[in-house]
């Protein structure tokens, strides 16, 4: 009797806990939204307010008609989607042959190859702007595709490669004894049973390319070409004194991260909890 | 007749295996490692981006020791790294928590990771924000009447500092919380039921059953950790204090994007610097991993 009431009072405890911490994640963004539709002068007066205010969604009109903003999702949406498909075509056939196929060298190679994981970006950041400015792919989406895919392929496939290497050898034979050639066992055998793994990718590597700042600040730096964080990074450091307006880019900035989480964050929590990087 | 058939399945294996890798391969020798010898190659030279590129030796890295904020950037990153034992200990506290599965467990369980999904510089600016002198911080702590603590918190080197640590350890809770839950989820339950039975209560669970079984996952959330922490906070910096006043709060990958757009062009200098990060990351991995091998021989 005494323990059950014990327990609950336990459980009530850590919901508590819980509770706050959630809260704390989420007080923030609620700030940066309600601050977003605010007066700039209701701003001033209180930060805090949440009710009894007359809300404008003028922000978020500026921001498309004067910001452009639309323009900037393209060009964020163009980097994700490119990384994203050369990532996976790459991430792919290379798993596959890590995780069922055999050749000299394998393991060390596997081993390279996740090793570069180590190398910071900003150890190769200045080589590499040479390299494509001789390229004529500076201000270029490729660019920045280019490096992403060089960053991430390593996670990339060591979440494949382990996700892979769950595919019974059996299926793989079979497909083969049907006379499937390489392609097609990846089309109808790999793909279809790694099917978690790569869209954990897909999810966790739009997330990673549409918020990162530092490779597109440095390779982006025409206002046709730049991404939705390189152009916000700048409204920052020169609309100063209007922080509704700024929150209320941010806020757009967020939503196809935050869209994009609320609908598969079952795949996410799992990848995260089976040790994909940070 | 059979045997040569199976040596030729075997060749065309090998190729296929061979041939699968080479996309992988190529793209890390172009984006990755030719970039990096280049920029080892670099740091000895004089570089300034264009054909200005003579061997000049050591001198870019005597410059850095000697005659450059080095030494502050380098404290600047250590006091940063203080964020990651903080984000241990709470990430620790939170997966043990979630680990009991009381109602709502999985909505709060996304909703701790939630930070990691909104971008770096959203959350900087939030935070510039927040601890601006007439920010939503300091308007609580005068309502409080504790005047005397509404000070400039980013204007001086240490609250700056301490705000970007603050910053750094609630970003990071919810993936500590979730990569150590991850690990715990290996730990088969009967342990968690026997040192329940055994009278164990919340603290002896953690530190007696819990923290011994996942040193591994731990050691993982601490190397990438201390990497993410040294590689990847430029956003936070930007936002938050951009590196200032002056060079105190300056890590040194945000020097390296500060000297790309200084004039003159010192790349030479610059590549100096992002040896220096190589080494230091290279270094930390290294000797995590033999002090956790050593640990786990004690056991």
């Amino acid at each position: 009797m005494l323990s059950k009431f014990n327990q609950k009072l336990t459980n009530l405890v850590i919901f508590l806990a819980l509770l706050g911490l959630s809260i704390s994640n989420l007080y923030p963004l609620f700030y940066m939204f309600m601050n977003s539709v605010k007066d700039r002068t209701d701003y001033y007066v209180n930060p805090f307010s949440v009710w009894g205010l007359k809300l404008t969604w003028e922000n978020y009109l500026t921001m498309i008609s004067q910001f452009k903003i639309l323009n900037l999702f393209k060009n964020s949406f163009i980097i994700s989607f490119f990384s994203i498909v050369l990532l996976l075509c790459i991430g792919i056939v290379a798993s596959y042959a890590f995780a069922k196929l055999n050749f000299k060298g394998k393991n060390i190679i596997y081993l390279l190859v996740l090793a570069t994981m180590f190398i910071p970006v900003q150890a190769t950041i200045l080589p590499l702007y040479m390299f494509f400015s001789k390229l004529h792919l500076v201000n270029t989406h490729w660019s920045v595709i280019f490096i992403y895919v060089g960053m991430f392929i390593p996670e990339v496939i060591l979440l494949m490669t382990s996700g892979f290497r769950g595919i019974p050898d059996e299926m793989i034979e079979a497909a083969k004894l049907d006379g499937a050639g390489y392609f097609q066992v990846l089309r109808y055998v790999v793909v279809p049973m790694g099917r978690p793994a790569i869209i954990l990718c897909i999810i966790f590597y739009f997330i990673v390319t549409w918020n990162d700042l530092f490779s597109p600040m440095i390779l982006l730096q025409s206002m046709d070409k730049r991404t939705v964080m390189v152009a916000l990074a700048a409204l920052l450091s020169r609309y100063s004194g209007d922080p509704t307006f700024q929150f209320a880019g941010l806020v757009l900035a967020s939503i196809p991260a935050i869209l994009v989480y609320a609908l598969f964050q079952r795949y996410i929590i799992k990848g995260i909890s089976l040790g994909s990087t940070k | 007749m059979s045997g040569t058939k199976g040596i030729r399945l075997r060749k065309i294996k090998i190729s296929e295996g061979v041939l699968s890798i080479l996309p992988v391969i190529f793209i890390l020798i172009f984006i990755r490692f030719y970039p990096m010898v280049m920029a080892i190659y670099r740091s000895f030279t004089n570089w300034n981006g264009l054909y200005r590129s003579d061997w000049i030796g050591l001198v870019n890295y005597i410059e850095i020791f000697t005659n450059s904020p080095f030494w502050k950037l380098l404290r600047n990153s250590l006091v940063l790294l203080l964020s990651v034992p903080l984000q241990l200990i709470i990430g620790i506290l939170v997966a043990v928590l979630l680990y009991e599965e009381v109602r709502g467990w999985r909505f709060f369980r996304s909703i701790i990771y939630l930070p990691q999904i909104i971008a770096a510089i959203t959350i900087g600016y939030l935070f510039r924000v927040a601890f601006s002198l007439d920010g939503p911080i300091n308007i609580v702590l005068r309502d409080f009447g504790l005047n005397f603590l509404a000070i400039e918190w980013l204007g001086n080197t240490g609250t700056a500092l301490f705000v970007l640590v603050f910053c750094l350890t609630w970003f990071s809770i919810g993936w500590m919380a979730i990569v150590i839950l991850g690990g715990m989820s290996k730990i088969s339950p009967e342990v968690f039921e026997a040192a329940k039975m055994d009278g164990a209560n919340y603290w002896q669970r953690t530190f007696h059953v819990v923290i011994p079984m996942i040193s591994r996952t731990i050691e993982y959330a601490i190397i990438m950790s201390m990497v993410w922490t040294l590689t990847s906070i430029f956003a936070f910096i930007y936002a938050i204090t951009a590196g200032g006043p002056g060079y105190e709060t300056s890590t040194i990958d945000y020097m390296i994007y500060t000297k790309f757009y200084q004039p003159g062009r010192p790349y030479g200098f610059a590549s100096a610097l992002a040896v220096i990060l190589l080494i230091i990351i290279l270094s930390i991995t290294v000797v995590e991993m033999r002090i956790t091998n050593k640990a786990s021989e004690w056991e």
